[in-house]
């Protein structure tokens, strides 16, 4: 059947977005084959793994199990809003640390990295990990992750 | 995985998403943060012809107090409830149990209105609602009603709620308790194997007045253990006491055996999570929590 | 011959051989530019999804595809018999020894033979169309009695699943040397147990994927695939669609993680490019995680019948296991799960051994290659009851395996398994590990402890891993479809440095990094002009992949070979530029120099550029700055080390906690000691997944998988892993290139063994055995339980 289409209108990385969508279009295929933004990944479709973590309204959502209807009005980051000629501190701190192998997690910590030091707080290690295990990791076993993470937290401005 | 195609509804009150849910006579699902709906969406384990978003009902998402009570909007996030002041003074039970939610991502989207309404049996937010003897106020289009938390669950996945019913408000009662939580799980922020929240209001020195035990994980719907509960109240917690209520708990439970653990060992764990959470309980009495 | 070298890190640059380099890949993997199968949609792409046999054994009635191709947007419906007639079956790249070849076709002709087979391929123009077709196909199946496990399949009236085999014993392969019979005969203490090893999931985040695509009558077959031999990859697709290899191109940009799941083609595959070749489109599958559980190759479920007999003293006098690999419905292209039976041995020095391997045809997913293959679930088996053994004579697990170890004097060593240890000092890595886990002191704490009612448990399991294949011809006696060689090309650029290209694909390994610094050590050159080409046919030598811990060993000695003739030639053109003598010229940083005067210098860039034009040339030098190499491995080179883990346990419930973890590990000369690192916390934290949350879940009376969800497999969070402590010693290998072995899959193991050794030394007082994996809460409370109870 064909379905109606539904207006959403939106920012992505400050940009604004107009598009007409299907119902059941997801978030994550909306940003990756709509927009072209394609640094947010897929893993699961099941809000389980965190690889299409974005974030809306500054907070990390998983995209997978968001509708696309759904982001109407909303302000989403995607890594691609990080890119410069230089490395962003956050990606840079993952760089340095050697936090990723395949690199198909590493968007997706590192955004919820970038929400975590807006909320501006002291996360002592093990708090950090529950904050983290939102995301999945196969091939770091997290242990450089983390080192990535702190030191980025713990970086002055 | 993509969904079945559907069509999508946004409501703008919770009288029009009443209707709307009226008018797809039960085949309609609403849409709040939609942890829990859009997998099953995905993997085409829900097929309804009609989804009706809610999240732009205003008003339905605060926390605020009244009266002895906290009113928490079917909407709230699981993390404004995480950090919400007055549920750290007033709930801290909630504050403690709504941490073992699924993770952040989760907590920034999924409501409370909707974990209650999906009525998993592990689920920790249907928990600390019969824990702290919560109404869940409900909406449908020949009015509003309250339901108290412990009428409200009936089976996994299965609620009093009609097809053309929605939660719009879940409301505490303040409590001055000494309170406590453990549970069992395969890893962090899994679903539990099992659950155990008390509530105790201390009495002199040692002693407790009334005591309240609800469990999770070890039915096919969380409950309070009321004998149990009874079996504590108006003691000092005694070894004795303890085992008794542990042992009522495993009476009052039907654990299941499923790919988390068996039936056997949910029944094994669940009075030892008892002694755990009331050992918590009373330490916590010493510390001068409440 | 033990020779330790220790090369301080802080002195060697980055860019160099032993250099902690930051890695080239992660320039564009940070900024979420890497080029993922999934993120290529070029114009007119079409989609494809299956409908997978939901039966674990089926006959297929008839399939009705009316309703499905009547949808808008269906372009294209396979059914078998649009298949069967014009494909080929799919190869196995690495039979199993002595085996009949059970080899799947992409669509089966009447029969599914697992719960997931793909049954009907759907095209269309997305993939939720796609999916809304495969719901509107009407498939009559009949469910045969099927068969969930091994037993099941061996019992006398089992159903045959391949009636030409005429049994489901695909083949028994015995593998041994001495006399195991007397040996036990001598035996002071003998142990034995059956070891139920769990089927698991290697899991890596991206699923599996391919894009293909096709313009008719330009002979050329391109396709964008996540795996980790791009040239494998063509060869098979070659032969299954009958389509000329030399038409065909295979690209893998980027590939999150494998682990040996994407080795070789998978049926999926070979329908995806009939539908670009029938369609003159584009098209794409990625693989969901709902079909990846049912389809992608899975791991290690085997039944090991293990037996261990020692002298009074400890030593071990003879081994015997007889396993049992539940292969699944076929063939997978790595064949089954081998090194338990190579690798049987691991560091000690007993001459008395005998492994039979019993490959079962089950009807479940087929399995495969997964991190390890076999050496963590030999090792498990090996390191569990030498422990037991231990216990029984009371010698403690420390003294034991001293009284066991090779010692490195005796290097190189044959085992009764056949492999050829090339140098190691194992012993070292184990009291190292001691040492750091605070061994004495743990123990107090132990004695101490248990007097206050709390169980402390030290574990240790030791272990060698076999890297890389003992050369070309031995693959080829063994029937398999590779080489053991690597081959690269080696071109200088014009900005101070090399090109290299190599057919390995990026799969999270950092050979692109490694690579680099190779090249730049080998040749004398600033490593940040050096640019590794990767995973591409087109440009690159035939080589082999990236697998088996085999790379960096192969690449690096091709890599040398190569770089050798480039640098040799850039100083007879740099001398013949500057006019003086090539003896007294050095190349380094990207510039070649006199040794006597620095100042007479010439840049590598200038060097190549007049190389390019050929204008400035000694008489007889042609023009170009490159070669290309192979180097074949002369033997395999094994790596070795020791893991130890400290737990403590709760009997009343079965907790425990896993409160530190070390490994203590030699992979010879480091290329990269900071990815050498990240190599183990991976395989690490996969080996404590596999042992103590991870198992796939077949249904004993429905036969079907019930777990087959990200929901419901345990898969570790950051907050379920421990720290994971290293450490290591550096002794060269004297059969490889620059000493290395390889990394890759050490640290999947000996981790389980270790945990599961610490939890049976914490509950000693309970006599409890461990015999099965994952080793749960509920499974530790049912072992103390049984224990109580027998008391």
């Amino acid at each position: 059947m064909t379905q109606t289409l539904i207006d959403v209108r939106l920012t992505v990385n400050g940009e604004p977005v107009e598009r007409a969508v299907e119902p059941r279009r997801s978030l994550v295929d909306f940003l990756r084959h709509d927009l072209g933004l394609t640094g947010t990944h897929v893993g699961c479709e099941q809000g389980v793994c965190g690889m299409c973590t974005v974030l809306l309204d500054g907070e990390p959502i998983k995209s997978c199990i968001m509708l696309a209807v759904q982001a109407d009005g909303a302000e989403i980051t995607t890594i691609e809003a990080l890119n410069g000629e230089e490395l962003h501190p956050a990606q840079r701190a993952f760089k340095e640390a050697h936090g990723l192998q395949c690199g198909y997690c590493t968007p997706a910590f590192i955004l919820t990295s970038v929400a975590l030091r807006e909320r501006g707080l002291d996360i002592p290690r093990e708090e950090l990990k529950e904050e983290l295990a939102g995301v999945l990791c196969r091939c770091t076993g997290y242990q450089n992750i983390l080192t990535a993470v702190e030191t980025y937290l713990a970086a002055d401005d | 995985m993509k969904p079945a195609p559907f069509a999508y509804e946004r409501a703008a009150s919770a009288d029009e998403a009443v209707a709307m849910l009226d008018r797809y006579q039960g085949d309609a699902r609403l849409l709040a943060g939609g942890q829990s709906l859009v997998p099953l969406l995905n993997m085409r384990l829900m097929q309804p012809e009609a989804v009706i978003d809610v999240n732009r009902i205003p008003d339905l998402d605060g926390v605020r107090e009244d009266n002895g009570h906290v009113r928490i909007g079917a909407l709230a996030r699981y993390s404004a409830i995480e950090w919400s002041p007055i549920v750290g003074a007033r709930l801290p039970l909630l504050s403690e149990i709504v941490r073992y939610i699924g993770d952040r991502q989760v907590r920034t989207r999924g409501t409370i209105g909707g974990s209650l309404a999906h009525a998993d049996p592990t689920g920790e937010m249907a928990l600390a609602a019969l824990a702290l003897d919560a109404t869940i106020v409900v909406q449908s289009p020949t009015g509003t009603r309250e339901i108290a938390a412990r009428d409200f669950f009936l089976g996994p996945y299965f609620t009093v709620l009609e097809p053309a019913d929605m939660v719009v408000e879940v409301r505490f009662p303040h409590h001055t308790m000494v309170t406590a939580f453990a549970e069992h799980a395969r890893r962090h922020g899994d679903f539990c194997v099992i659950s155990v929240a008390a509530l105790g209001e201390p009495d002199g020195d040692a002693g407790w007045k009334t005591v309240r035990l609800a469990v999770g994980g070890a039915s096919h719907r969380p409950f309070v253990a009321d004998e149990a509960s009874a079996a504590l109240s108006n003691t000092a917690l005694e070894p004795d006491a303890v085992e008794a209520a542990g042992a009522a708990c495993v009476e009052a439970a039907e654990p299941s055996d499923d790919i988390r653990a068996s039936a056997d060992y949910r029944a094994h764990l669940l009075p030892i999570y008892v002694r755990r959470v009331l050992d918590q309980m009373k330490a916590r009495r010493s510390q001068g929590a409440t | 011959m033990t020779d330790v070298v220790s090369i301080p890190e802080t002195e060697i640059a980055p860019g160099q051989v032993g250099g902690r380099m930051e890695r080239v890949e992660d320039e564009r993997l940070v900024r979420g530019l890497g080029r993922y199968v999934d993120d290529l949609d070029p114009p007119r792409v079409v989609h494809v999804a299956f409908a997978r046999c939901p039966y674990p054994h089926a006959r297929i009635v008839s399939i009705d595809a009316g309703q499905a191709r009547a949808i808008e947007g269906v372009l294209e419906v396979l059914l078998p018999d649009d298949v069967l007639g014009r494909t080929g079956p799919i190869s196995i790249l690495r039979p199993i020894p002595e085996a009949p070849r059970v080899m799947p076709y992409a669509l089966p002709r009447e029969i599914a033979l697992y719960e997931g087979q793909p049954v009907v391929s759907v095209c269309a123009t997305s993939r939720a169309i796609a999916e809304d077709a495969v719901a509107a196909l009407d498939i009559d199946y009949e469910p045969l009695p099927h068969l969930s496990d091994v037993e099941k399949a061996l019992a006398d009236d089992a159903p045959i699943l391949h009636p030409e085999l005429g049994t489901n014993l695909l083949v028994q392969n015995p593998r041994g040397d001495g006399n195991p019979d007397a040996g036990f005969a001598e035996s002071e203490v003998v142990v034995d147990d059956r070891f139920r090893i769990n089927r698991v999931s290697g899991l890596p985040m991206e699923t599996r994927a391919i894009l293909a695509s096709y313009v008719p009558g330009v002979r050329e077959l391109e396709v964008v695939a996540s795996t980790q031999a791009p040239h494998l990859f063509r060869k098979q697709l070659s032969d299954s669609l009958r389509f000329p290899e030399a038409d065909i191109r295979v690209t893998t940009h980027d590939c999150g993680g494998a682990f040996g799941l994407k080795l070789g083609i998978f049926a999926e595959d070979v329908l995806v490019c009939l539908h670009a070749m029938d369609l003159g489109r584009p098209a794409k599958w990625v693989e969901d995680r709902m079909e990846f559980f049912r389809g992608a190759t899975q791991a290690r479920e085997s039944l090991h019948v293990a037996r261990m007999g020692a002298s009074s003293d400890g030593t071990i006098l003879a081994y015997t296991n007889h396993y049992y690999v539940d292969l699944g419905a076929h063939n997978s292209p790595m064949g089954s799960p081998m090194l338990s039976s190579l690798m049987f041995q691991g560091p000690y020095s007993f001459q008395h051994g005998y492994v039979e391997r019993n490959v079962v045809l089950t009807n479940k997913v087929p399995v495969g290659a997964y991190r390890g293959y076999g050496q963590p679930e030999g090792c498990f088996v090996r390191e569990l009851l030498l422990d037991r053994i231990a216990r029984k004579l009371r010698i403690d697990p420390l003294e034991i395996r001293r009284r066991n170890f090779i010692r490195p004097d005796q290097m190189p060593w044959q085992t009764p398994g056949g492999a050829k240890y090339d140098s190691g000092d194992y012993q070292r890595c184990m009291e190292m590990a001691a040492e750091t886990i605070g061994y004495e002191e743990a123990r107090e704490r132990q004695r101490a402890l248990r007097d206050e009612g709390r169980y402390l448990g030290i574990g240790l399991a030791c272990y060698v891993e076999m890297t890389g294949y003992p050369g070309s011809k031995f693959l080829g006696k063994h029937g398999a479809e590779y080489g053991a060689h690597e081959g690269v090309v080696v071109r200088a650029n014009r900005s101070g440095g090399v090109d290299v290209y190599t057919g390995v694909p990026p799969i999270g390994q950092s050979t692109e990094t490694a690579f680099t610094q190779v090249a730049a050590t080998v040749i004398g050159l600033d490593a940040a002009k050096v640019r590794v080409i990767a995973g591409d046919t087109q440009g690159t030598p035939v080589n082999t992949g990236s697998f088996a811990s085999r790379t960096l060993i192969a690449g690096s000695g091709a890599i040398e070979r190569a770089g050798r003739e480039i640098r040799d030639k850039a100083l007879r053109v740099a001398a013949f530029m500057l006019d003086v003598p090539v003896d007294g010229l050095e190349l380094a940083d990207s510039v070649i120099s006199s040794v006597d005067d620095p100042e007479i210098s010439v840049s590598f860039a200038d060097v190549a550029i007049n190389a390019f034009y050929g204008h400035r040339l000694p008489e007889g030098e042609l023009p170009g700055l490159e070669a290309t190499a192979y180097y074949d491995p002369i033997s395999s080179a094994f790596s070795y080390g020791t893991a130890a883990a400290l737990v403590e346990v709760d009997p009343e419930t079965g907790e425990f906690s896993l409160d530190r973890f070390l490994f203590v590990h030699d992979c010879g000369r480091q290329v990269n000691p900071m990815t050498v690192e990240g190599q183990l916390h991976g395989g690490i934290a996969q080996a404590l997944g596999a042992a103590l949350f991870e198992e796939l879940v077949y249904d004993g009376d429905s036969g079907q998988l019930i777990n087959g969800s990200m929901i419901d497999y345990f898969m570790p969070t950051t907050a379920d892993l421990p720290k994971i402590e290293l450490d290591h010693t550096e002794v060269l290998s004297p059969v490889t290139p620059m000493g290395i072995r390889g990394i890759g899959e050490s640290g999947t193991i000996p981790p389980g063994a270790a945990v599961a050794n610490a939890l049976c030394d914490a509950l000693a007082p309970f006599d409890v055995d461990i015999n099965r994996l994952p080793l749960t809460a509920e499974y530790v409370w049912r072992l103390v339980a049984e224990s109580r109870a027998h008391a």
